[in-house]
């Protein structure tokens, strides 16, 4: 009555088309059972199967009732979380005794014992769904591509904002499941947190692919879509542009029955900010074949004085100091300022500006023997020029002493574009500072409703380090809980990454509808987040393959393991190989390599000879111009940048004039 | 307890109101005490010449064995219609088939009977009527040639269960005998086969059959042998001897130890084998080969059924089976 089919579970020759009384072509796969010590219960049941039976956790099985309930025949969906196997056996002494203590002889036995394949399933859906019954006795089957859909409510979604995750396999299903775009992305829930072992596949690949998905499958009528990408390590997400290598022919059938195409993403921007000698730009991503969509991010004081708390400590910011950068950034940052007690008027554009403005500010104290101008106590005024005046050389390539500016596209937006922000070589503050910012002014246009797109998707890498469970309450922290916790309603989503969830802050993880998860490591699944699954899921997640995820979002009543396939770009390390990192290279070189991105006719000769007497910040802050202005002539443009210089004339000897002649020395008066 | 029980529970209830209830089910006649056959000796005549002695079995154990058959009863008293019991029995029978070292039932499952057990004339018409529909059997019937029928002093309640339980166990053992029968006209593998098996002239005949006892109330020896019966060791076997009971079929016997038994009781890993008679030069030779079959089937233990000395692994299977489906 268990077995299978001969072909594992499909109908052997002469078998029923229908198996009586449930429409269902193949045989039972297994029985429920009940006893009084293991009963069922209306989120739980038991059943067996045969000995190959193609039952493992994860899978999804459909249970046929046998007596109606209010006309309708109960059919329940559960997904398998726990199994067990015994035999007959009550000791395993009598085994040893069986085999005369030689396991050899025991695998010689004639008969082996009879054994079951006990196992335990979860209710995922039950149909009728009142009144809430204990699961009925009644026969087992493999769930088809139908009973997914139904098991895991995707048929209240599916036609209208279905995104593919991953394809369940089980037992010859292959069954598509889809996420609900409106709890992924918005307004009904939002936020993803990926969590897996590093260096195997899943966390980085798993938010590609699942970014590819979601830009082929998005709704047209939810809106645009964009995705902001922070590179946090290594080359993971330089080259998203470019196409994967080894996809297989596998990867390429899961692309096919999940409808995405396996291409790379075709719209990307790169954005990364200067080394600190500032002449190329900090990202591993320089070859000069990738370097068409790659901008500098460049920001200058008026950029970061909003952001001033992120780069400065707990201990710098007591209330007076506060009082101080609030004044400052409200009254006298981009505003003309006077004061009587100043020798003149400022406009403080830059951080070489505010820098004068404090050396007055001081002097005119000192001068007028005062120890506080407005209200502003001396020591205080010192402490903050000296915490922002470093703030420059601190972000070194990222924030500059002048006002040059180089953003992203604030206001244009394009839909279905990755904007990528590489921050894998900064310091830890000018990564806090990038984070701060660009999420911020990602809030200001989503409220404002001027981005250019309706939806922006915000992947971070390392939440257990940017939004810890413990540790100092920072401003990145909690500039990330805002985000999980009122970025849906302005369709701002956090993709969060991360090796121990049990880490990252619970608001964050709390907040996370969908949650997917690789293969785990042993004492992370050991902490009490993990407790509501089963030893048996717990070890299954422990031992995950490549390429595949446990899945956990609101539709579905019970975690879902599926397959999903190689992201479809070039991966990081084999990008690395392929496109490597330009050599650090001089001034000139780097201008030159910047410039050829506008006028590929360049040569390092033409801007050996245009900067050669020019020093290096006037040549940086031309080429910066240059960048952003993007002139069609850029040679002209680029040159008008520089002062008129007259260049220095070789010193001609002249011939002297008539000698004077000689005083004798015995006439005093020359006579 | 079954479903067919509280059925039959049901219908009385409906039928016989006014009869003496029994407290609940309460536990099968067959694990009540009761006079057993009294241990005895009957020598038996050798067919391998000499007197009974302990011989080796040559050779290794040898897995040949292509199925199991056993059987099963449970009675219950479920009335008393003024003194008499109204008897449910239900007997059960199955071959179990070696696939693949694991037991699956054989062909179309396993034989079941389920009905009452009355003494019609003891029971009022209307009563009989009702039961008779349902094909209850009548215990004051002969059970075989030497049956006298229900004794004048037979009609006390206990002698009537007893009778009843008698019958229970005929109907198993026709069951039995009906599996035994189908399989050495269809199959050609051995059978190991719960019991003996002159029983039925088909199955005592029949290349294929091989009966196994594990019960020695009554032993095939004489007096004189007994010592050899004691100190047979394991894998050691009696001279062969032909056994013919009144008017059962003949057989050829013998007694086999499958296990060391040093420090136990006598019989302790003591089976007789039963075989179809053959001529007496091709005795010794297969006797040895049984003997092989059977010594082959002494892994995996039987426990933790008290007989698992004897108790052979397929046979414990149809056991469990039977008590899973009664």
């Amino acid at each position: 009555m268990s077995g299978t089919g001969p072909d594992g579970n499909g109908r052997a020759p002469g078998e029923p088309a229908a198996w009586p009384g449930t429409g269902d072509a193949r045989p039972p796969l297994g029985r429920v059972v009940a006893t009084e010590r293991r009963p069922n219960t209306p989120h739980e049941f038991h059943f067996w199967t045969a000995l190959d039976a193609s039952v493992g956790i994860g899978t999804i099985v459909r249970v046929e009732g046998r007596h109606a309930i209010n006309g309708q025949i109960p059919t329940v969906y559960g997904v398998v979380v726990e199994g067990f196997g015994y035999t007959d056996l009550q000791s395993p002494l009598y085994d040893v005794l069986s085999a005369d203590g030689s396991p050899a002889q025991a695998s010689r036995a004639a008969t082996e014992r009879t054994e079951i394949r006990l196992y335990t399933a979860a209710v995922l859906r039950q149909i009728p769904e009142e009144p809430l019954q204990p699961v009925p006795i009644g026969d087992v089957f493999l769930a088809t591509d139908e009973d997914v859909a139904c098991a895991l409510r995707m048929d209240a979604y599916l036609a209208r904002s279905g995104i593919p995750i991953g394809l369940y396999h089980a037992g010859g299903t292959d069954a598509p499941v889809y996420l609900d775009a409106d709890f992924l992305l918005g307004p009904e829930a939002a936020h993803l947190t990926v969590t897996g072992v590093s260096g195997l596949a899943t966390k980085t690949s798993a938010v590609e692919w699942l970014l590819a998905s979601i830009f082929t499958h998005f709704p047209a009528e939810k809106g645009s879509i964009a995705a902001v990408c922070f590179n946090v390590k290594g080359p993971d997400l330089c080259f998203l542009d470019q196409p994967s290598v080894d996809l297989s022919d596998a990867d390429r059938a899961l692309y096919a029955q999940l409808a995405v195409a396996p291409d790379p993403f075709a719209n990307v921007r790169y954005f990364a900010p200067y080394t600190p000698r500032g002449y190329a730009l900090n990202t591993l991503r320089s070859h000069e074949a990738l370097a068409h969509n790659v901008a500098p991010l460049v920001w200058g004081l008026r950029e970061v004085m909003q952001f001033a708390d992120v780069l400065l400590t707990r201990e710098d910011l007591d209330a007076k100091a506060d009082a101080l950068v609030d004044f400052i950034r409200e009254m006298v940052v981009g505003r003309q300022f006077t004061d009587g007690m100043l020798p003149r008027a400022y406009e403080v554009q830059s951080f070489a500006d505010l820098d004068e403005w404090f050396r007055d500010v001081l002097r005119a104290l000192e001068k007028h023997n005062q120890e506080s101008w407005r209200t502003h106590h001396v020591a205080t005024i010192r402490k903050i020029r000296n915490r922002l005046s470093n703030i420059a050389q601190r972000c070194a390539g990222l924030v500059t002493n002048d006002a040059r500016v180089s953003d992203l596209p604030w206001g244009s937006f394009v839909d279905r574009t990755v904007y990528v922000i590489d921050v894998a070589n900064l310091e830890e503050d000018a990564q806090d500072l990038i984070f701060a910012r660009v999420v911020s002014k990602l809030r200001e246009h989503l409220e404002r409703r001027d981005l250019g797109v309706n939806h922006v998707v915000v992947f971070v890498d390392e939440l257990n380090k940017y939004a810890p469970g413990d540790g100092p309450d920072t401003y990145v922290r909690k500039m990330l809980l805002d985000l999980a916790e009122r970025g849906r309603y302005l369709g701002l989503v956090l993709f969060g990454a991360q090796q121990f969830r049990s880490q990252v802050h619970r608001r964050v993880v709390g907040n996370a509808g969908t949650a997917l998860f690789g293969r785990m490591d042993a004492d992370e699944l050991a902490t009490p987040g993990y407790a509501v699954l089963s030893p048996a899921v717990r070890t299954r997640l422990a031992t995950l393959e490549k390429g595949q995820l446990m899945v956990r979002h609101p539709h579905f009543t019970q975690p879902i393991f599926v397959r999903f396939p190689r992201p479809p770009v070039l991966s990081g390390r084999i990008g690395a190989e392929r496109f490597p990192q330009a050599a650090e290279t001089s001034l000139e070189g780097a201008v030159t390599r910047s410039l050829r991105v506008l006028d590929p006719g360049i040569t390092l000769e033409w801007v050996k000879g245009v900067t050669a007497l020019y020093e290096p910040a006037e040549i940086l802050r031309a080429r910066a111009n240059t960048e952003r202005e993007r002139p069609t002539d850029v040679r002209a443009y680029f040159k008008a940048q520089f002062r008129a210089v007259v260049p220095p004339k070789p010193v001609v000897s002249q011939p002297l004039g008539v000698p004077i002649r000689a005083a004798p020395t015995d006439d005093p008066y020359g006579f | 307890m079954d479903a067919s029980l509280r059925s039959a529970q049901r219908l009385l209830d409906r039928w016989a109101p006014t009869a003496r209830s029994t407290d609940g089910f309460g536990p099968t006649l067959e694990t009540l005490p009761r006079p057993g056959e009294s241990p005895r000796l009957v020598p038996a005549r050798t067919v391998e010449g000499g007197p009974v002695r302990a011989r080796r079995v040559p050779g290794a154990p040898e897995v040949a064995f292509g199925a199991f058959l056993d059987g099963t009863q449970q009675t219950h008293v479920l009335r008393h219609e003024c003194t008499v019991p109204i008897v449910f029995g239900t007997a059960a029978a199955v071959v179990r088939v070696r696939r693949n070292r694991r037991l699956v039932t054989w062909g179309r499952g396993p034989l079941r009977d389920g009905r009452f057990y009355v003494p019609r004339a003891l029971v009022s018409d209307a009563f009989w009527t009702q039961v008779a529909g349902l094909g209850a059997m009548d215990t004051g019937a002969h059970l075989g040639p030497d049956d006298q029928g229900i004794a004048p002093d037979g009609v006390h309640p206990t002698s009537l269960a007893e009778r009843a339980l008698h019958f229970v166990q005929a109907k198993r053992e026709q069951l039995e005998r009906t599996l035994a029968e189908d399989w050495c006209r269809t199959e050609r593998s051995p059978l190991y086969i719960d019991g003996g098996i002159s029983g039925s002239e088909t199955v005592a005949r029949a290349p294929c059959s091989v009966g196994v006892v594990k019960a020695h109330r009554t032993l095939y020896v004489g007096p004189d042998d007994l010592p050899v019966l004691a100190t047979l060791g394991a894998g050691e076997r009696t001279t062969a001897f032909r056994l013919a009971v009144g008017r059962r079929t003949p057989v050829l016997s013998w007694y086999l130890r499958c296990r060391h038994a040093p420090g136990r009781e006598p019989t302790w890993g003591l089976v007789r084998v039963e075989v179809a008679e053959l001529d007496a030069a091709a005795v010794t030779a297969r006797a040895d080969e049984v003997s092989r079959w059977v010594l082959a089937e002494t892994a995996p233990l039987a426990l933790p059924d008290p007989r698992w000395h004897a108790l052979a692994y397929g046979i414990r299977d149809c056991e469990e089976f039977l008590r899973a489906i009664m």
